[in-house]
């Protein structure tokens, strides 16, 4: 256990903290430094993968149900739409904003918005429909002054400029690929079924037999880190790591 | 009959505030029947000094606008923007005048084990008794009571509202301000002690407690810091600002002696405090400050006569009540323990410094 004691200072070093204290009270006091964005006035600049509405494109919906699967909260549900197609709903509800659906979205037909500030009348009108999800939702924007926080070396500035922010992200930012390879990670309880050889596209595992032991042996140039042997792998011992 | 009104129209105007840019508008405002008797009362110094300055008009200033003083200030010091929203254009410069509303349209609640007529008389009792020691305040030469005694009896005065404060909290009947009371008394007698004897230093020191006289002599923050320094802080103690806020402790023990209290009633043991710190510091500006005196600007001193006192008073308040305020900004609130222990250790023993002093200094011939 840690006992916390209190930090033994001189007399001149507790006045000199006092004397520091009033200066920064002062200086404050004359060209205050106000963190408060004031918010239907002004506007603080995020970001543009900023985490907000979700936007749907029923064009570039190819129907996969990622979304509904993936979503954590069990807020995406899918409809059927006139064209026996199905599109997905949002419960705004049960969304936690978590945005795997975009990032599921093969297609590219979800996008995320700036928008943070919808507000309903009741929880059942928090269930947004798909026709709701193509056009943006009518927001009255009384801001004219963009508040930007910067996190100088020293200190935290605040930058102020007259414009009103555009709320919409037209250009998703590429997302940078992680490159993985397949490796195994107790070669001890390999059985050797072959089934991770039988099942790789790319020809990257081959087997050999060592001292009367089968060894599989994964090549990690050709190795895609596509995880089909991760998951076919009877015993398990096969993970993705980073390449 | 007529002999009485000419003794007293005498009095009155023997007395009369002397504001030489302004005297040929009164004079021919005098000629007038009855509006020259009731402005000539009015300018008459003791009732000038009860109804305008330091009175009821600056007190109502006072408790309109330094709450919104307090609260912007220290929202630029702590980056926040503070009241806004009431009149944007002005900062919210009216937030109080707003929030008095709020209070008058309140109900005042009394709750079932009040002790009602105590509960309901002790906030406008109290408010009387905060009023009271403006009747030794001088402002310039404007004073309503002038004696030789004016120093202790506003001393006494102001000693006198910690029970009116004590009372709410008897009278509230509730475990909460019963808490609020026992901290409010403890504290207490940990400022009052020192602060007494601080302001007895400087009546030995200018061997004089009459406030007009003192205002002649060099400043006393120069000539006696110490006592300076345990007046300033005996009065944070007093009207409970931040470092000492322990009576209140809002986030800790509900809101102090006056947790029961709702609408008017509230609004008035709320301003009750800004009152005290007016008062305080109006008598530290007299004790330290030099009172009205002020540096001799030509032109416009001989012009404004006695005005010009009362506007280096106001000014030397205002630095005195920011002072006080910012306060709230800089510190964090002090334990019970640890407030006890700076009133009856460093305190007294600065005040025994602050006294010894002033018998040095008054001994050794230098003042």
């Amino acid at each position: 256990m840690k006992k916390v004691t209190v930090q033994d200072q001189s007399t001149v070093e507790k006045v000199k903290c006092h004397a520091a204290a009033i200066g920064v009270a002062m200086k404050e006091s004359i060209y205050p430094l106000t963190a408060t964005v004031q918010y239907p006035r002004q506007r603080k600049k995020m970001p543009d993968n900023f985490r907000g509405y979700l936007l749907f494109d029923p064009e570039k919906c190819i129907n996969c149900w990622e979304c509904a699967f993936i979503c954590p909260a069990n807020a995406i549900r899918m409809k059927e739409a006139p064209n026996k197609k199905y599109y997905p709903t949002v419960d705004y509800g049960k969304c936690i904003f978590c945005h795997f659906c975009i990032d599921s979205c093969s297609g590219g037909a979800l996008r995320t918005t700036k928008i943070h500030d919808v507000a309903y009348k009741d929880m059942d009108d928090m269930v947004t429909l798909t026709e709701e999800m193509i056009e943006p939702p009518e927001i009255i924007r009384e801001d004219k002054t963009l508040v930007e926080y910067q996190i100088d070396k020293k200190d935290l500035q605040i930058k102020k400029t007259r414009e009103v922010d555009y709320l919409f992200v037209d250009e998703v930012p590429p997302s940078v690929e992680i490159l993985m390879v397949s490796m195994c990670i107790d070669g001890a309880s390999c059985i050797g079924c072959h089934v991770c050889e039988q099942v790789c596209e790319s020809g990257a595992i081959s087997s050999a037999i060592a001292n009367g032991v089968m060894r599989m042996k994964i090549d990690t140039d050709t190795c895609t880190g596509c995880g089909l042997c991760v998951k076919e792998c009877s015993m398990q011992i096969l993970k993705l790591v980073r390449k | 009959m007529e002999q009485v009104i000419n003794e007293l129209m005498e009095t009155i105007m023997s007395n009369q505030l002397s504001v030489p840019v302004l005297q040929p508008i009164l004079d021919s405002v005098s000629q007038l029947p009855m509006v020259g008797f009731i402005i000539s009362f009015i300018l008459w110094k003791p009732v000038f000094a009860l109804l305008i300055c330091p009175g009821l008009s600056t007190v109502g200033i006072v408790l309109l606008f330094f709450p919104w003083i307090e609260r912007k200030l220290c929202a630029r010091i702590q980056w926040r923007v503070g009241p806004r929203e009431i009149v944007p254009w002005l900062g919210g410069l009216i937030q109080l005048v707003a929030d008095t509303l709020r209070f008058l349209f309140h109900e005042v609640i009394v709750h079932r084990d009040a002790h009602r007529p105590y509960f309901l008389q002790f906030p406008f009792l109290s408010f009387l008794a905060a009023l009271l020691p403006l009747l030794f305040l001088n402002a310039g030469s404007v004073m309503a009571i002038e004696t030789p005694y004016a120093i202790q009896a506003l001393l006494a005065l102001v000693c006198l509202f910690p029970f009116f404060i004590l009372g709410l909290g008897w009278a509230s009947n509730s475990r909460f301000a019963f808490i609020g009371t026992v901290r409010e008394a403890f504290m207490y007698f940990a400022y009052e002690i020192s602060f007494i004897i601080a302001v007895l230093a400087m009546i030995i020191l200018y061997g004089t407690s009459n406030p007009l006289l003192m205002a002649d002599k060099p400043w006393g923050i120069i000539l006696n810091p110490i006592a300076a320094f345990t007046f300033f802080i005996g009065a944070a103690m007093a009207t409970s600002r931040m470092p000492f806020e322990i009576p209140e402790a809002d986030q800790e023990v509900a809101a102090g002696p006056h947790v029961e209290y709702s609408g008017i009633a509230f609004g008035l043991i709320y301003v009750m405090c800004y009152e005290k710190a007016y008062i305080l510091s109006g008598l530290m500006v007299v004790l330290f400050l030099g009172g009205g005196s002020g540096p001799f600007i030509p032109g416009i001193t001989p012009l404004l006569g006695d005005i010009m006192g009362i506007i280096w008073f106001l000014l030397k308040i205002v630095i005195v009540l920011t002072t006080l305020f910012v306060l709230r900004t800089i510190y964090p609130r002090y334990r019970l323990d640890q407030g006890l222990n700076i009133g009856w250790g460093v305190m007294i023993s600065l005040s025994l410094i602050a006294l010894a002093l002033s018998i040095i200094l008054v001994q050794g011939g230098i003042i």
